[in-house]
């Protein structure tokens, strides 16, 4: 009895410590992106004078004015290039993911496991990067339009094998049923496959998404022209521009002056997550559960 | 008999019919995997080309000796071998830190038990997940940059003098592992967690019954049965040993030149002397031989997969 008490206060203290090593890790998680908030509504002066705090003596929204101010046009610029390429983008790429996906699930269809391996085979091998960029670049043309921030993404394979696991995952019998029904396959892939699959989408739209929204790489590969700049390259362009700066130790500059855009860096930042922040609460639920699925299948 | 083959005629004709919607809906994706993957592989050769911007990869004339990209890649082996060193530490450090914390995040959420801070602490942990390296680099810099990041600002509050890590190489080993494992560690326990959720609840219970404490149990029950998972994900990785994160580089580091002994891998090797310096040919001497490296390591993890178990081979 006395052992068994004994052993049960151990368990008692040990699921007591993950709860807080699990608090712990959470807020870190939660850290910089609260730090970069709060960097964004201090003052300039204040964080001048005594560097970025998490409890800044003011608080105010000096910064967005100035920010809105100042660069507003080409912010808005920034902002509208970056949602029509995530929207366009996304949609464009569920297109073609869940359609292909849904090809090599067909059961009787020979072609299709040429095409599941035709799909798999660029994911253990590709030409590099820069064979990629010249004939993204001479021979498509895609360069320095919103086109060339889409269309390279239109197909992960990654993203296509998910989909694929949670088709995969669906009941067959019903598939199975609607043929003998003598129903078509776009009937089957639209009015069956896609209304069952919602987790499955949800997940992949925001993989999709978010792969849209936060990508700098090829706007730094394609795009010179500032009319097409997104807000993830509008943020490297000014981390570019200071950092420079910072990081030169022959220059004596940097010790001795004071940079003027600390927190309108932090302001970018902010305004570059936002969207993220703002829609993360109805997401993460599909997130979660369409990612278990479609890894556990995998 | 001739009704039986005239039978098979008509259901040939007829599976064709059936089947031309398949071939119309994959046509995009066959179309887009041609144009962004087998055309770069067919852009290989321009490993053998004399590289000039009229004539592009196909036009341009062939390397005169045709491996004269390669000597050039040779002369600056120690580089070369600088970045795939470098590529190869940081995925082994990034996989073994990260495993370690993606199992035992996955671990301690089976075991708390109320839904609704598992689900504040779960949506926590995956936030990092959805934040790209630019802003993750920028937060990085306010962090800890020598005159106003907060790290040194503590530092100095403290009494000692501000370290300015935009300065030194090493210390990036480190910030690096740190800001992967952040933003990935949430993400990954999500594979570990469903793994555990599907563990047969009976072995628990068996274990208690016989005594065992939640610890024990962690070690031999939860853990154990964690491995194959962890043995597979560790085959993936191999694959991808040669694969450098540019865009966390770029992020993080801006390519900072101070910075590049530790944070040139091979991607941002590439980068570096094909976009930026327009040494395309030599550079892509390089990349050739990360992709066929890759290949080889993705080829050969599979074979051992198979060995291991043959249910867990990736194709």
């Amino acid at each position: 009895m006395k052992l068994k008490t004994k052993k049960l206060s151990s368990d008692k203290l040990l699921i007591a410590f993950f709860y807080f090593l699990l608090t712990c890790i959470s807020l870190i998680c939660l850290f910089p992106i609260v730090f970069a908030i709060v960097g964004s509504f201090s003052t300039e002066a204040e964080v001048a004078k005594n560097g970025f705090t998490l409890f800044p003596k003011t608080l105010s929204l000096d910064t967005y004015k100035y920010v809105f101010q100042a660069q507003g046009s080409k912010l808005v610029n920034a902002y509208k290039n970056s949602i029509i390429v995530t929207v366009g983008g996304t949609l464009i790429s569920i297109i073609v993911t869940i359609t292909y996906a849904y090809v090599i699930t067909v059961k009787d269809f020979k072609f299709g496991k040429f095409l599941a391996f035709f799909a798999y085979f660029t994911m253990i091998f590709n030409g590099g990067m820069l064979p990629w960029y010249l004939i993204t670049t001479k021979y498509f043309g895609l360069k320095d339009s919103l086109l060339a921030l889409m269309l390279p993404y239109a197909m992960n394979v990654f993203n296509m094998y998910l989909m694929r696991n949670f088709i995969k995952g669906l009941p067959y019998e019903l598939v199975e049923s609607a043929k003998i029904d003598g129903s078509g396959h776009f009937r089957i892939l639209f009015q069956m496959i896609l209304p069952l699959s919602k987790a499955g989408i949800a997940t992949i739209v925001l993989f999709y998404a978010l792969q849209y929204w936060n990508d700098f790489y090829l706007p730094l590969m394609l795009i010179n022209k500032e009319k097409f700049y997104t807000i993830q390259y509008i943020l490297y362009k000014m981390m570019a521009n200071i950092q420079f700066l910072a990081s030169n130790p022959s220059s004596s500059m940097a010790s001795h002056i004071t940079l003027p855009t600390q927190t309108i860096k932090m302001a970018i930042t902010c305004i570059a997550i936002g969207p993220i922040i703002l829609l993360y609460p109805f997401v993460q639920k599909h997130f979660v559960k369409g990612v278990t699925v479609g890894a556990l299948k995998g | 008999m001739f009704q039986k083959e005239g039978y098979k005629k008509i259901r040939k004709k007829n599976k064709f019919v059936q089947q031309w919607p398949l071939y119309l809906l994959s046509l995009p994706g066959i179309l887009a995997l041609i144009a962004f993957s087998y055309l770069p592989m067919a852009g290989i050769v321009l490993v053998f080309k004399q590289y000039n911007f009229k004539g592009g990869i196909f036009g341009s004339p062939w390397a005169d000796p045709i491996y004269k990209n390669f000597k050039f890649f040779f002369n600056n082996f120690s580089t070369a071998m600088r970045s795939t060193g470098l590529t190869a530490m940081y995925n082994i450090l990034f996989f073994i830190v990260g495993t370690i914390f993606a199992v035992s995040i996955a671990v301690m959420l089976s075991e708390v038990s109320k839904k609704f801070f598992i689900k504040i602490s779960q949506s926590l942990m995956f936030l990092p997940y959805f934040i790209s390296w630019m802003v993750i680099g920028a937060i990085l810099y306010a962090l800890i940059n020598a005159e106003t990041g907060l790290l040194n600002q503590i530092l100095r509050s403290f009494g000692k003098p501000a370290f300015d890590y935009y300065a030194y190489p090493k210390a990036w080993i480190l910030i690096l592992v740190i800001a992967n494992t952040w933003q990935s560690c949430g993400y990954s326990s999500i594979i570990y967690y469903g793994v555990i959720s599907g563990i047969d609840t009976s072995l628990y219970e068996a274990a208690r019954v016989d005594g065992a404490s939640k610890w024990q149990c962690i070690l031999k029950i939860t853990l154990p049965l964690l491995r194959p998972t962890i043995v597979i994900l560790f085959l993936l990785s191999i694959g991808n040993m040669l694969k450098g994160n540019l865009n966390m580089i770029i992020g993080l580091t801006n390519l900072n030149p101070v910075l590049l002994p530790t944070t040139d891998l091979i991607d941002v090797f590439v980068y570096r002397s094909g976009v930026r310096n327009g040494e395309m040919a030599f550079a892509s001497a390089i990349s050739l031989y990360q992709s066929i490296f890759g290949l080889i390591l993705v080829l050969t993890a599979n074979k051992i997969a198979g060995k291991f178990d043959k249910e867990s081979t990736l194709f």
